[in-house]
């Protein structure tokens, strides 16, 4: 076991374990956070589990973990394994269950002095539109075919079908479609589960909130984006649903007979991999590929939902009810990227486990619109706490393989929030600051308390700190409505 | 002999349970119970489901992942969560059970996968002993 005193302290931020520490090790390990993250970083398995991750074959420069880190299995959360495509090998760990979990930001043209007469409307109107809860159906039922033509084409499958926009796809990480996704390398059970989600917001920490902007931190980038104090705005927290599940389960069994045909050391089977070249290897790309495109669908239904909502309440009450969308990002994603390693541009599968894509200004892969400033990063706090939007800085590309964090991270568990709070002494709360709440469980809802994660703004000030993704606009929540 | 079937072991986001039985068929068993608990109220759920299990796997931890994942699909498939378990036949490669259950009143969490995080099951002087770590 590793404790604080075998790190070393490169600046402020900075603490990194030599590969020395233990003799499996491939490279250093690398804890970005200010001193009271890492301390935080000890009271779990995130840096025995992040040595384990410094293992994998083919993993390049350092194994890495963001402030908002905590324990996952097989990879930490707020974990980035950067592994080089040609050599290394890709894991479903790495990616984790719910693929392509992300946020998406959604901008009114309204402020809350215009919206706050409507609001417990528009709540239950979102309520109504957006399907959220345990097994619930989604918006869209879709058949077999279907389902192969939107795990192939993404969000280009929504802009045919009339779920989109164009503008929502061009402000959507990867246009919405990671290349590459083979429906035939989904088992059937995966596809079974997949006919019913689409457009359905789940349960667990999945969320949607109304908020409200409360302050700007960059301005210029505030502008770019389109967002302004006062502004009430709309942030969806969702993943792949059953889908996602389903392809990773049945992957992290697959590949275990991988780990031996390749004779691959590992220290957790819950890292269970295979060189990314192998037929295994293309196998899990090609299925992952397709629940990431599943959930990039997913969160463009549940925003059509959402524009739904906001005109039924307020068509003909207020002066403008449109819902522009502002970015959508994945935080558990494995995909390939060009980065510089030792002077070289090297082609790298880059693993994103509870982890943001934050490019900086100019990269071709950030929207037009935006590239003068940088890619938009959405990072959801916890219920009723505060979120902000940063934007990616050069700096990322140095220190973390164009990455940032993704939210709060959690500090205890469901068990003792649960047993610490009421979900209904809860909701009492919220709704006494000001805040509507609509839940399907109450017990979920305790298990999302606030005192279960960090300070979101103390991870948000170390990113900022750092200089990888710059504070752009803080949003606070007027109404949440959790599954 | 331990009174309880399992108990829950903390974890920062997700779910652990440490599990116990005096042979395979029991530990699969309370493993079963331990995970139906996190699903809902066991004591409100009336059976009237019944399934038939038939499982092998390569290896006794992915024998256990298996079992558990089986029933997550089948309960979720079905809406139902399963609740008592005969397991006729439990070798470190196959097994075979009939599960019953029925609906769920009120769901607790949802389970989104078994994992193999600090999944190893050991031989002990009562049996057998694992934690079984499950991803909500």
């Amino acid at each position: 076991m590793a404790n604080k005193r075998d790190f070393q302290r490169l600046d402020e931020y900075t603490w990194e374990l030599p590969k020395g520490h233990r003799d499996d090790m491939r490279v250093p390990v690398r804890l970005y956070a200010d001193s009271e993250l890492f301390d935080a970083a000890f009271g779990d398995r995130t840096v025995e589990q992040l040595i384990n991750t410094s293992t994998l074959p083919g993993i390049v420069k350092y194994a890495m973990a963001l402030p908002d880190m905590h324990q996952g299995y097989g990879f930490p959360i707020g974990g980035v394994a950067a592994i080089d495509a040609s050599s290394g090998v890709i894991s479903p760990g790495g990616v984790g269950y719910d693929i392509n979990c992300g946020v998406r930001l959604l901008a009114s043209n309204l402020d809350w002095e215009e919206v706050e007469p409507f609001r417990d409307d528009l709540m239950s109107a979102l309520y109504q539109s957006c399907p959220s809860g345990l097994g619930g159906d989604g918006r869209v039922r879709v058949n077999k075919r279907e389902l192969d033509q939107l795990l192939s084409d993404g969000a280009s499958w929504a802009l045919k079908q009339g779920l989109a926009r164009q503008e929502d796809v061009e402000h959507t990480e990867e246009r919405g479609r990671l290349p590459g996704a083979d429906p035939s390398k989904v088992g059937q059970r995966a596809k079974e589960r997949g006919l019913s989600q689409v457009g359905s917001l789940g349960s667990g920490n999945h969320f949607l909130e109304l908020d409200v902007v409360t302050s700007v931190y960059d301005a210029d980038a505030a502008d770019a984006f389109g967002l302004r104090e006062g502004q009430i705005v709309v942030q969806i927290h969702c993943g792949s649903r059953g889908f996602g599940h389903q392809v990773c389960d049945d992957y992290v069994k697959n590949l275990q007979s991988a780990v031996n045909k390749y004779n691959i050391n590992l220290p957790n089977r819950q890292l269970v991999c295979a060189p990314i070249e192998s037929p295994e290897g293309q196998a899990y790309y090609g299925a992952m590929a397709c629940a990431v495109n599943y959930a990039f669908v997913n969160r463009q239904v549940l925003a059509m939902g959402a524009r739904e909502a906001f005109e039924r309440v307020l068509a003909g009450k207020v002066r403008d009810f449109d819902l522009r969308q502002i970015y959508d990002v994945a935080h558990n994603i494995a995909k390939f990227e060009e980065h510089q390693v030792n002077g070289k541009s090297t082609r790298l599968c880059i693993h994103r486990k509870g982890a943001t894509r934050c490019f900086p200004p100019d990269h071709e892969a950030v929207p037009a619109d935006y590239r003068d400033v940088g890619q938009p990063v959405l990072v959801p706090g916890s219920m009723g706490t505060a979120s902000y939007v940063l934007v990616g800085q050069q700096k990322a590309m140095e220190l973390t393989f164009g990455s940032t964090c993704h939210g709060a991270g959690r500090t205890m568990s469901r068990t003792s929030a649960r047993k610490k709070v009421w979900g209904h002494d809860l909701r009492d709360e919220l709704e006494a600051s000001g805040i509507a709440v609509r839940a399907s469980s109450m017990k979920g809802l305790a298990e999302e308390a606030p005192l279960a994660y960090k300070d979101v703004s103390r991870v948000v000030e170390t990113v900022h700190g750092m200089g990888i993704a710059n504070k752009v606009a803080r949003l606070e929540p007027l109404g949440v409505m959790k599954g | 002999m331990r009174e309880n079937r399992f108990e829950e072991v903390e974890h920062t986001a997700d779910i652990a349970i440490r599990v116990w039985g005096a042979d395979l068929a029991e530990l699969f068993a309370n493993a079963a119970y331990g995970m139906a608990c996190q699903l809902t109220e066991v004591e409100d759920v009336e059976l009237g489901t019944t399934e038939q299990i038939d499982l092998r796997a390569p290896d006794v931890e992915m024998l256990l992942v298996n079992w558990l994942s089986e029933l997550l699909y089948l309960g979720e498939r079905e809406d139902v969560a399963f609740v008592d378990f005969d397991l006729s036949e439990v070798t470190p490669h196959t097994l075979q059970a009939v599960v019953r259950g029925g609906p769920i009143s009120e769901h607790r969490v949802h389970i989104k996968a078994v994992t193999f995080s600090q999944l190893n099951i050991v031989k002990t002087d009562q049996g057998y002993e694992t934690i079984v770590v499950f991803d909500v």
